[in-house]
């Protein structure tokens, strides 16, 4: 407690418990699961009503799916894999409106916790993408992809020694670890910092000397809540193109 | 010896439970059962996403972008045939100047050959006219002189009767008065 600020334990603000199932089980259903499986049915539903909709002049929730998907079919895939990247706008669109979704519900009311601020969600996603990368990479280049992937062509053979451990550690252990660090860091440091304004508000209103202060930390609060709605879409927009570049140096081998 | 050893045990069993708890506790290491879910959700979204979500947007998104490519062919060959025309109507347009200008050309000078052909004719016809009128004027004249010399003579020889108190011998007087007429009007 600093001059009567109580800050709670940073386990109060991103752990929860389980609404069904024993804590410590597998399958333990809690707040986070939540909103992932509402990001999963806002998604559904945004893209089922955006898909019945043929209008040639697009409007509403069709608008903003079709915006979207173009965004990350003429700004993610064609400028990182080209036209060769197509097959795997799906997996890229899921990727998207996942984390995006999962990251705006730390703004949304009654829920204000991202779902990606605990490290679940991004460990999942990440071993996903680098078991897609992978999987991208066997089959376009079979077997020689591992190779191909940690000794580059051109590389001197007396530098291999260095490359190769390097490469390696780069390709299939940093990527990964990076790609979950990144989103998990960026929404956990974000929640802190709304929840620190937001009971730093609290304290303050009720403190009637420093009361003051309020209308400073509540604009603070206000502007970091807007600029949170930025890193959501940032954040899901970096993991998304990181993925497809990913990806589309696994199509071919590198020269 | 076998006190401390259970001691030493179980305060071994306790930092172990603590440290498995504090692991447990730490917010930064993942949950299996939030791993859990957040892979089923993903997985069935990215089902979802592949068969049955996106298929009708993108197919929407093509359509629009053929319709668009379409358009933009049909208003190229719109372009096209408007050029095509229009090279054709100025063509067609000279055409029609040029053939004006000849049949101008032509009335202008078939104009002029009529207009020599009438004004000669007129010049013909005039020239006719004038000497008929001129052979006209010469019997008159004729006529005329006639008259006035018998008439004269008639008078003159009537004035000279008239002065001598005699008659005199009109056929011979008559002769000199119409020789004096003739002479002074050879003099005219």
């Amino acid at each position: 407690m600093i001059l009567g600020l109580e800050f709670p334990p940073i386990q109060n603000l991103v752990e929860w418990p389980n609404w069904f199932g024993p804590e410590g089980s597998w399958y333990g259903f809690n707040k986070i699961a939540f909103i992932n499986v509402v990001a999963l049915v806002v998604t559904s539903l945004l893209f089922f009503i955006a898909g019945r909709s043929k209008s040639l002049v697009p409007k509403g929730a069709q608008n903003l799916v079709e915006s979207s998907v173009d965004f990350i079919r003429e700004g993610i895939v064609l400028e990182t894999m080209g036209p060769e990247g197509i097959k795997y706008l799906p997996y890229l669109v899921s990727l998207f409106f996942f984390i995006l979704i999962t990251n705006i519900f730390e703004v949304i009311p009654f829920f204000h916790m991202p779902a990606n601020a605990r490290m679940a969600g991004p460990a999942v996603l990440a071993l996903f993408t680098w078991a897609f990368y992978i999987a991208v990479g066997l089959k376009h280049q079979g077997p020689k992809y591992f190779i191909n992937a940690v000794a580059p062509s051109g590389v001197p053979k007396a530098l291999l020694p260095l490359v190769i451990p390097i490469e390696f550690l780069s390709t299939f252990i940093v990527r990964p670890f990076s790609l979950a660090v990144r989103l998990f860091a960026n929404m956990l440091a974000g929640h802190i910092l709304l929840v620190t304004f937001s009971v730093l508000c609290i304290t303050l209103f009720t403190a009637s000397l420093l009361a003051i202060v309020l209308p400073l930390s509540f604009a603070m609060l206000v502007g970091l809540t807007g600029f949170e709605i930025m890193v959501a879409f940032l954040q899901a927009y970096i993991f998304t193109i990181l993925a497809a570049v990913y990806i589309g140096s696994s199509l071919h081998a590198e020269h | 010896m076998l006190a401390l050893v259970r001691v030493l045990a179980e305060a071994a069993a306790t930092d172990v439970q603590g440290a498995t708890e504090e692991a447990a506790k730490n917010p930064i290491l993942p949950t299996i059962n939030e791993m859990f879910w957040a892979a089923v959700v993903f997985l069935l979204l990215w089902a979802l996403m592949k068969y049955v979500l996106l298929p009708p947007i993108t197919k929407v998104l093509a359509a629009r972008a053929d319709a668009i490519r379409g358009d933009l062919q049909a208003a190229e060959a719109a372009e096209a045939q408007r050029s095509t025309r229009l090279a054709d109507y100025e063509a067609g347009l000279a055409g029609a100047r040029a053939e004006a200008v000849g049949i101008i050309e032509q009335a202008r000078s078939e104009g002029d050959a009529e207009r020599r052909v009438q004004i000669s004719a007129a010049d013909a016809e005039v020239a006719a006219l004038r000497s008929e009128a001129a052979a006209e004027i010469a019997a008159a004249k004729a006529r005329a002189r006639t008259e006035l010399t018998s008439s004269i003579a008639d008078i003159a020889v009537g004035a000279a009767e008239a002065v001598v108190q005699r008659p005199i011998d009109r056929a011979a007087q008559t002769a000199l008065v119409e020789d004096y007429v003739r002479r002074s009007g050879s003099q005219n």
